[in-house]
């Protein structure tokens, strides 16, 4: 036993890349075989319930740092607070601080509109502003002056010929905004140049590594919950997918029958399945470690 | 003859991720072209990106509205930003680089005067009124902030490298590094977390592009890499065995 456990310590490496690879592939291709029951945590929930607070008519700004590298853990997370959004009629605005937010903005959007479950148009339910340059800069000026820093939409229609643009002059004139992020410019970001200071309710769905360093903002309530990763995004959707379907009279939702839970609920099985081996080679490999050394004393 | 680009692109985001997949194996040809790829187009993409959506209608658009129309007019004060990224660019002019000083000059003390009041306000004023104890509030919230008061204040002792860490400074600080290996720990949990989605999300692209709606793009690009990867590792044995013969013809 022992003889075995130091060779698995001296196992090529390439051996663990294979066995991580069939462990996210096989729940992929076969889903049934492995299903692990997703239970919300505090944070999401509080996600759910900020969001929930929101009314007709009221207006929530979405910032999109992040692209095509980080899309598996915070697209689903976007589609989904579409979702939520506009089956409760509040007004969307969207702005973009990677070059490839915008990208990732549009392709969530489409989906939405491809879903045929809201009757949306743009200019009167949503707008999209293009990618600006200067991250933490870019954050300060929508806080002071929105108007000056975008004075056209990314169709080029100018702000003054949006309607849902009447009222909007600083952040102060949104109810409420969400960061979805990958890195800098971030939730960080949002908190310390914008939302503090205006005393503008915030909150971020982001990468499962940037949630340690997020935490302290949402134990102080700087942040209004966290949608941590693809778990996070796996428990919003499944919050706002029962939210959908048990709305019987929602004046907002046209189509019932394309209401579908998203992506993330899937993919968590492989993600689970992927987490145990990783603990048991972390075990292992310690416990290989832990024998050679003695025997080498 | 008509071109599908969506299965071409199909095609081109099979062979790029298994390129990259196959550093796993190794290092080869097929890595070393997806990486250069990568960061090449990474760059001509930010670089187009910047000038077009930033210096063509914010600064130029300003300065020339006759000629550039991105609804603005002519402001003469963006004279100012134009100078000082000409200064930037004369990094390259070995005799003028010295200019390019001045712009970066401005630009971190621009970046230190914005950063300083925002750091301290939501950074450390928030952090530490938050840190504090709230007794109306449940025991279990009460036990939660604690030990998160403990854990913030053995962190810091930690970081106090005025006083010798002995006695009881060393305990705290001791207690500090137990708190920083719980944060590291969950640090990297989490990183995992991400890196096994991203994981999942290449997967998944590479099963849908393995239908016959994309003319099974993963198995066959699949398939023809292992092959190209098996005859080059072949060669590069034949060569390497050559090689050691002449060494040992010369050392006999």
């Amino acid at each position: 036993m022992k003889k075995l456990l130091i060779r698995l310590g001296n196992v090529d490496r390439r051996w663990i890349f294979l066995l991580i690879g069939l462990s996210v592939l096989i729940p992929l291709l076969k889903p049934k075989w492995i299903r692990i029951p997703i239970e919300t945590t505090l944070n999401t929930q509080v996600v759910f319930d900020e969001i929930s607070k929101l009314e007709e008519n009221d207006k929530i700004l979405i910032s999109f740092a992040y692209g095509p590298s980080t899309k598996p853990e915070i697209h689903p997370m976007t589609i989904a607070l579409f979702n939520q959004l506009f089956s409760k009629g509040v007004k969307v605005y969207i702005v973009s601080l990677w070059p490839d937010g915008v990208i990732m903005a549009k392709d969530a959007m489409m989906q939405i509109l491809d879903s045929k479950v809201f009757n949306l148009e743009d200019g009167k339910h949503y707008v999209i502003f293009d990618y600006k340059v200067g991250g933490e800069i870019v954050i300060k000026n929508i806080a002071s002056d929105f108007r000056g820093l975008y004075m056209q939409d990314i169709n080029k229609i100018s702000v003054a010929n949006i309607s849902m643009m009447e009222d909007i002059k600083s952040i102060e004139d949104f109810d409420f905004v969400f960061d979805l992020s990958a890195g800098v410019p971030g939730n960080a970001e949002w908190v310390q140049y914008a939302c503090d200071s205006k005393k503008v309710p915030l909150s971020s769905g982001c990468t499962s590594i940037m949630v340690t360093d997020a935490i302290p903002y949402v134990e102080s309530g700087q942040l209004k919950g966290i949608l941590a990763g693809m778990p996070g995004a796996a428990e919003y959707e499944n919050l706002v997918y029962d939210f959908m379907i048990n709305q019987n009279d929602n004046k907002f939702i046209l189509n019932y029958d394309k209401i579908y839970p998203g992506k993330a609920t899937s993919r968590m099985s492989s993600q689970s399945l992927a987490h145990v081996l990783m603990v048991l080679l972390i075990l292992f490999g310690n416990i290989s470690y832990y024998l050679l050394r003695k025997r080498r004393n | 003859m008509s071109f599908n680009f969506e299965i071409i692109g199909a095609w081109l985001v099979v062979l790029m991720t298994l390129s990259i997949f196959s550093y796993l194996y190794g290092d080869n040809i097929f890595y070393k072209a997806a990486e250069h790829i990568f960061v090449g187009i990474s760059a001509g993409y930010i670089f187009a990106i910047t000038f077009w959506d930033q210096i063509h209608p914010n600064l130029l658009g300003r300065l020339f509205p006759s000629y550039i129309d991105a609804g603005y007019e002519l402001e003469l004060s963006y004279i100012i930003p134009f100078i000082l990224g000409i200064f930037m660019i004369l990094r390259l002019v070995p005799s003028l680089s010295w200019l390019a000083r001045i712009s970066i000059a401005y630009i971190v003390g621009m970046a230190a005067g914005l950063k300083f009041y925002v750091f301290i306000n939501s950074n450390i004023l928030i952090q530490i009124k938050s840190s504090a104890i709230d007794f109306n509030g449940s025991t279990f919230d009460v036990i939660n902030q604690i030990i998160i008061l403990i854990g913030v204040f053995s962190g810091l002792i930690y970081f106090f490298f005025s006083k010798e860490h002995k006695g009881t400074i060393g305990k705290i600080s001791k207690l500090g590094i137990y708190f920083l290996m719980i944060k590291f720990g969950a640090s990297f949990g989490f990183a995992v977390m991400g890196r096994i989605s991203l994981l999942i999300g290449r997967f998944e692209e590479l099963l849908t592009y393995s239908s016959s709606e994309f003319n099974y793009a993963t198995p066959i690009v699949f398939v023809i890499m292992i092959i190209a990867l098996g005859f080059w590792s072949f060669q590069d044995k034949k060569t390497s065995l050559n090689q050691d013969d002449s060494v040992n013809k010369i050392t006999r």
